[in-house]
């Protein structure tokens, strides 16, 4: 990933942050992004913006900032998202606002203003979309819904801006991440909780932030070259296996 | 009366999801064949219910022609087609010898293969009339995602799945609708012995517990019968379902729609 520019939003921290270091890593200049300031632990060499991507003037400036201090970019990683726990019955207008602006505007607006010059000069765009974009999670509507944004997003921007701009999404399952690691704290019985959620991943074991970084590194390397307009799964087997494994009952 | 004057035969017709849909035909006014191994098929008790039975392996071509030969004899037509007959190993590949292997192929494919193919003239013949022929595959939501310990069978239905869009596209010119219905848990014989079986189901555990355990896993917290499947199949079968051709149609009371449940 030498001399390539590359911004990731919401690299603050989870699979975010795994992305910006794997990409350092790899050799690439890399700009972050999150709304507020710096976190303490930022990836060493990464530069940090402070930009709300459902704004769509700080989505302008972030790609300035990168293109000014790093030359043009040719990677834009849309990572930034977040979820509201509800039905649709239960989402009031904030939820809708809230969800909607970043998860969904702001793919939009950071596609856009990375298009500006990717369009013609070339370029690669990830997306992390969900499996939840493709099968719902309980109480998770507004979500589930925005996930399906970014995939049929993904397509577009595919179709219509190839040949010079790749753009694939990342289906990720479940990443134990710090959102993840609440879940499971809350349950009546963690460990039990925690068994049965394994039991359900063919691999054995639940993802790591760093399983989405090794598949943005793969679509982000010239050994993809010919894969774009797709959405990768990335669940260590969860949704190719019924719901209904007997065994676990 | 939705499929009055229609000619139909089903395969796997004195099966548990097969007799459903013999039994919804006649009610519909259609003229049906129940084709399966034997006049019994799969069920413990068989009523009688007006249809015509045609004793025949689908996996057996002299069978398969002969069957046909009769539609041809009786009636010179055939409307609708449902491919029911199916089987089921539960077993993982390593345990699955090739024997059960190829039968499970010669069943749920090379079955709907061969009755498939020899129909079709009979099918063009009742497309003639002006309404579309129907023709229905079976499925699964195992050929989408998998149940363990049911590796041959989960392949079979992915390739039944492909198969329905390939002769939905072939014979779509010729007025031959094609389309396939993939159920999720249905009570049928199949499933309860899914239930009690040793690889993949109970393995001894409570059946009750486990059914009402996987009832609570669907949304609609049951699983179906097969008149469920029946309404569908009755509905792809009959004109109402004119524009409809190439699709995989999931009926499984939303088991899919959602990610798996973790239990939180």
């Amino acid at each position: 990933m030498d001399n390539h520019t590359a911004i990731v939003t919401g690299g603050s921290r989870g699979i975010g942050r795994a992305i910006v270091a794997r990409l350092v890593a790899d050799g690439a200049n890399v700009v972050t992004c999150g709304r507020g300031p710096a976190p303490d632990d930022l990836v060493e060499g990464a530069v940090w913006v402070q930009a709300d991507v459902s704004m769509t003037a700080d989505a302008d400036r972030l790609i300035h900032e990168a293109n000014t201090r790093f030359g043009r970019v040719t990677l834009l990683v849309n990572n930034a998202g977040v979820q509201v726990e509800k039905t649709v019955a239960e989402s009031n207008d904030d939820d809708w606002n809230l969800v909607m602006n970043v998860n969904c505007k702001g793919v939009f607006n950071m596609c856009r203003a990375a298009l500006s010059d990717m369009a013609e000069e070339g370029g690669n765009i990830i997306n992390i979309g969900s499996i939840s974009g493709m099968v719902a999670d309980p109480s998770m509507a507004l979500y589930n819904a925005s996930k399906a944004f970014v995939h049929g997003l993904t397509r577009s921007i595919a179709v219509d801006h190839g040949p010079a701009v790749r753009c694939n999404a990342i289906r990720p399952g479940w990443i134990m991440t710090e959102m993840a690691e609440d879940g499971f704290a809350l349950a009546n019985d963690p460990d039990k909780a925690m068994a049965d959620a394994l039991a359900r991943h063919p691999v054995g074991r639940m993802g790591k932030p760093e399983d989405i970084a090794n598949m943005v590194a793969w679509l982000a390397s010239d050994q993809s070259a010919y894969v774009s307009g797709t959405c990768f799964t990335v669940d260590g087997g969860m949704t190719a296996a019924s719901p209904l494994n007997p065994g676990l009952f | 009366m939705k499929l009055q004057g229609k000619i139909a035969l089903v395969t796997g017709g004195r099966g548990g999801i097969g007799r459903a849909i013999v039994a919804r035909f006649m009610r519909e006014g259609a003229t049906v064949f129940a084709a399966d191994l034997t006049e019994q098929g799969s069920l413990a008790e068989h009523d009688k219910d007006g249809s015509r039975f045609i004793g025949m392996d689908v996996a057996d071509e002299t069978q398969v022609r002969a069957a046909m030969d009769r539609v041809q004899a009786d009636f010179g037509k055939l409307d609708i087609l449902v491919n029911a007959a199916g089987i089921e190993i539960e077993k993982s590949i390593e345990d699955t010898t090739l024997e059960e292997w190829n039968r499970s192929f010669a069943v749920n494919v090379t079955g709907t293969f061969l009755t498939s193919k020899y129909a079709l003239p009979l099918m063009r013949e009742a497309a003639k009339s002006g309404t579309s022929a129907s023709l229905i595959n079976f499925g699964s939501y195992d050929g989408f995602i998998a149940d363990p310990g049911l590796a041959a069978y989960c392949a079979t239905k992915g390739a039944v799945h492909a198969l329905t869009r390939a002769m939905a596209c072939d014979h779509g010119p010729e007025g031959i609708r094609v389309n396939a219905v993939c159920p999720g848990y249905i009570d049928t014989p199949m499933l309860q012995s899914f239930f009690t079986g040793e690889g993949s189901g109970g393995g001894g555990g409570n059946i009750d517990t486990l059914q009402q355990a996987v009832r609570d896993v669907h949304p609609l917290r049951t699983y179906g019968t097969p008149e469920d499947i029946a309404n569908l199949v009755n509905w792809l079968a009959s004109d109402e379902s004119r524009y409809a051709s190439g699709q995989l149609w999931v009926l499984d009371g939303g088991l899919t729609a959602q990610v798996q449940q973790m239990r939180l």
